[in-house]
C-alpha cells in the first residue's frame, strides 16, 4: 500500500515510517504543509497520515484543501492536541480517523490497515479462524476445538476484533471502540473485566493462553504456526 | 432717564400745586403750608424775607425757573450726610419757591441695584466656577483613581475591583461592569492557575518514578527489561491519561468545548451502562439492577454524557465494597445511581466535585481526582442538576435533566 506521511517532527516522522516500511508499506514524507498539499494532489495514495500542527500550512487547511479537490483518499490525523476537540474538530474537516500524540504505533497501524481496507472492498467474511477457536458471523457461533462455546454479545464483538486483528496487538482503546460506540478513555478496567470473562471461558476447555495480555500495551490473540 | 422723568412731572405737579395755594390762601396760610410740607414727597423753600421757610434751610442761587432743572448738593444732619437734589424755581403770587426732589434715593436704588446685580452675578460665577472646578475634580479624581487601579491590574493584581458610590451614576455602571469582566477573568485565571499547580503537583509524582525507572533500567538484567519497560508504559500512559483529562475538564467547564449534540435516549444510555459496568459489579460480588420508567430524550452529546454517568456507576462500583447492590433508577428525565456501600459523609458532599479532592486517603484506587470534577461539568454544560442524598447507608446521585 502506499501512505502519504507529512509531519514536521523528526522523530515522530522516522518513527512511522520505520514501522510502515516493517510491514510492507510503500511511504512518501513532507516536512511541511505545502510540500504535503503537493504531493496528496499529484500522487495517487492509500492513504495520508497527517500532522494537525504543520510549518507553513496546518495540516486541516490541508485537508480540506485536498478534499476540495475531489479526493477522497482515506486520512489519519495526528494531533498533540486534547483529546476530546480533536475528533469533532478533525473528523468535521474530512478526516477519516484521528490518533492523539503520543501513540502506540501498533494502534496507529491497527487504524490506518483498517482505514486503508476500506476502499478496497473485499468478499463478504462469514467465517474466521484462528487457531483452535472458529467464528460464524451469521450465525454468531462460536467454537473451540470443535466445542461450541457460549458468549455474550460483547464478549463476542471484543473476541471478533481480535480474531480479525490475530497475532497484532491490540489497545484497550481500540477494543473500546470496537465493542461501544462511545468515544471516550474509560480510565478503569472495564475493558480487562471483559477479557477476563473471555478468558475464563477459554480455561474451562483448556486453553487459557489463547488470549495474551501485553503489558502497556493491550491484548493480543495468538495463532500458533 | 425714566428717573429724571419722574422726578420732572413730580416737580411740574408739586410746581402747580403750589401756584394754586398761593392764589387761594393768604400769606400766613402760604408759609405754613410750606412749612408743614411732607418733605418726603417735595422739598419746598420760600424766601420770604430773609428767612426761609420750608425743608430747606436757604435758597441756593442760580436755580432756573421749571421745568427746567438743576442738581445741588445739601447737608443733612441724618447718617447720609450729602444729599443731592435736584429743582426748579416757581414763581407764585408770594414770589418765588423753590422745589426741589432729594434724587440721590433713586441713584442709590440704582448703585444699590446695580452694585447687588453685579454681586449677584459675581457670587453666580464664582459659585459655579468653583462647582464646576469641583466637578471637574471629582470626576477627574475619580477617572484618574480608576486609571491607577487599572495599571495596578496591568501589573497583575487581578483582585482589584474599582469602587462603587453611593450615586449609581454612569461611572458606577461602567466599574460595575469592569469588575464583572474582571470577576470573570480572575475565576479563568485561577482556573488556569489551578491546572498548572495540578499539572505540577499531580504529574510530578508519577515522572519522577519513571525517572527512577528509566534509571534503574541501565542495571536491569536483560531478561527483566521487557516486564520493566511495560511497567513505565503503564505509568506513563496513567500520566499522560491524567494530563489530557485536566486539559479537557477545562475546556469542558469552561465552554470551549464544541459538544457534539444529538438526540439521545436515556434507555439506551442506561442499557449500555449496564452492558458495560455489569461484568464490573460480577467481578467484586456486587449486584447491578437496572429500573427504567418512561423514556427521555435529550439533545446531548452522547461520548460525553455516557462518559458522566459510566464514571458515576464506576464510582459507585469501586466504592461501595463487596456485595453491595448498585441500582440505576431512571423515569423521565430523573436518573439516580443508588449504593448502599458505605456512602460519603455529609461534610464531604460538596468537596467531592472538586479538582483533585479523593476521599480514599490511602489512594488505593488509581485515579486521577478529576472524575467528579468532569462528571459536573459535563453534567453543567448539558443543563442538568446533580446531588448526593443518603440511601442510610449508601450513596444516592440524583441526575435531573
Amino acid at each position: 500500500m502506499k501512505v502519504l506521511l507529512v509531519e514536521d517532527d523528526a522523530t515522530t516522522l522516522d518513527y512511522i515510517v520505520k514501522g510502515f516500511t516493517e510491514q510492507g508499506h510503500n511511504i512518501e514524507t513532507a516536512n511541511d504543509g505545502h510540500q504535503g498539499l503537493l504531493l496528496a494532489t499529484s500522487n495517487q495514495y492509500d492513504l495520508i497520515i497527517l500532522d494537525r500542527m504543520l510549518p507553513s500550512l496546518g495540516g486541516l487547511k490541508l485537508l480540506a484543501a485536498v478534499r476540495a479537490t475531489g479526493n477522497q483518499t482515506p486520512v489519519m490525523l495526528l494531533s498533540a492536541l486534547s483529546h476530546v476537540d480533536e475528533r469533532v474538530k478533525g473528523l468535521r474537516a474530512g478526516g477519516d480517523d484521528y490518533m492523539t500524540k503520543p501513540f502506540a504505533f501498533s494502534e496507529l497501524l491497527v487504524r490506518c490497515e483498517k482505514l486503508m481496507q476500506r476502499g478496497h472492498t473485499q468478499p463478504m467474511q462469514t467465517h474466521l479462524k484462528a487457531g483452535p477457536l472458529e467464528m460464524e458471523l451469521l450465525t454468531r457461533n462460536v467454537t473451540l476445538d470443535g466445542q461450541e462455546i457460549m458468549l455474550q454479545p460483547k464478549e463476542f464483538q471484543l473476541l471478533k476484533y481480535l480474531m480479525e486483528h490475530v497475532n497484532q496487538v491490540i489497545s484497550r482503546t481500540l477494543l473500546f471502540e470496537a465493542v461501544w460506540d462511545y468515544h471516550f478513555d474509560p480510565r478503569t478496567n472495564v475493558i480487562d473485566v471483559h477479557i477476563a470473562k473471555l478468558r475464563r471461558k477459554f480455561e474451562e476447555l483448556g486453553h487459557g493462553e489463547l488470549i495474551e495480555t501485553v503489558r502497556g500495551a493491550g491484548y493480543r490473540l495468538r495463532q500458533r504456526n | 432717564m425714566e428717573q429724571n422723568y419722574q422726578v420732572s412731572e413730580n416737580l411740574q405737579s408739586q410746581a402747580q400745586h403750589y401756584q394754586q395755594l398761593s392764589r387761594t390762601v393768604s400769606r400766613d396760610k402760604f408759609a405754613e403750608q410750606i412749612s408743614r410740607a411732607d418733605s418726603k414727597a417735595v422739598l419746598v423753600a420760600w424766601k420770604d424775607g430773609k428767612s426761609v421757610i420750608g425743608a430747606l434751610s436757604f435758597m441756593p442761587d442760580d436755580m432756573p425757573y421749571l421745568p427746567k432743572t438743576k442738581d445741588f448738593p445739601i447737608l443733612t444732619t441724618g447718617p447720609d450726610k450729602l444729599h443731592i437734589l435736584t429743582g426748579g424755581i416757581v414763581n407764585t403770587k408770594y414770589g418765588n419757591i423753590l422745589i426741589a426732589n432729594r434724587t440721590d434715593h433713586f441713584s442709590a436704588m440704582l448703585d444699590k441695584f446695580v452694585s447687588a446685580s453685579a454681586t449677584a452675578i459675581m457670587v453666580t460665577i464664582i459659585v459655579a466656577l468653583a462647582m464646576g472646578y469641583v466637578f471637574s475634580k471629582t470626576i477627574l479624581s475619580r477617572l484618574t483613581h480608576y486609571n491607577r487601579l487599572s495599571e495596578e491590574i496591568e501589573q497583575g493584581r487581578y483582585d482589584t475591583r474599582f469602587p462603587l458610590s453611593w450615586r449609581n451614576d454612569e461611572f458606577d455602571v461602567l466599574a460595575n461592569q469592569f469588575n464583572k469582566v474582571l470577576d470573570t477573568l480572575e475565576n479563568n485565571l485561577m482556573a488556569i492557575r489551578g491546572i498548572t499547580d495540578n499539572i505540577a503537583h499531580d504529574l510530578r509524582t508519577p515522572l519522577s518514578h519513571l525517572r527512577i525507572g528509566i534509571e534503574q533500567l541501565i542495571n536491569q538484567p536483560a531478561d527483566n527489561i521487557h516486564e520493566h519497560c511495560a511497567n513505565l508504559l503503564e505509568e506513563l500512559d496513567h500520566c499522560l491519561s491524567t494530563f489530557d483529562a485536566m486539559l479537557s475538564l477545562t475546556r469542558i467547564e469552561e465552554g470551549q468545548l464544541e459538544l457534539e449534540r444529538q438526540p439521545v435516549s436515556l434507555h439506551t444510555i442506561c442499557h449500555d451502562l449496564q452492558d458495560m459496568a455489569e461484568a464490573l459489579a460480577e467481578m467484586n460480588q456486587q449486584k447491578l439492577n437496572i429500573e427504567l420508567g418512561n423514556d427521555y430524550t435529550l439533545n446531548a452529546d452522547k461520548h460525553l454524557l455516557f462518559q458522566a454517568l459510566f464514571n458515576l456507576v464506576d464510582n459507585a462500583i469501586k466504592y461501595s465494597g463487596e456485595n453491595a447492590t448498585i441500582e440505576i433508577h431512571q423515569d423521565g428525565c430523573h436518573l439516580k445511581i443508588i449504593d448502599n456501600g458505605p456512602g460519603i459523609p455529609d461534610e464531604f458532599k460538596d468537596k467531592v466535585f472538586d479538582r483533585l479532592v479523593r476521599l480514599d486517603p490511602s489512594r488505593h484506587h488509581q485515579g486521577t481526582g478529576l472524575g467528579l470534577s468532569m462528571v459536573k461539568a459535563i453534567l453543567t454544560r448539558h443543563n442538568a442538576n446533580i446531588s448526593l442524598s443518603d440511601n442510610h447507608p449508601g450513596l444516592i446521585v440524583s441526575i435531573d435533566f
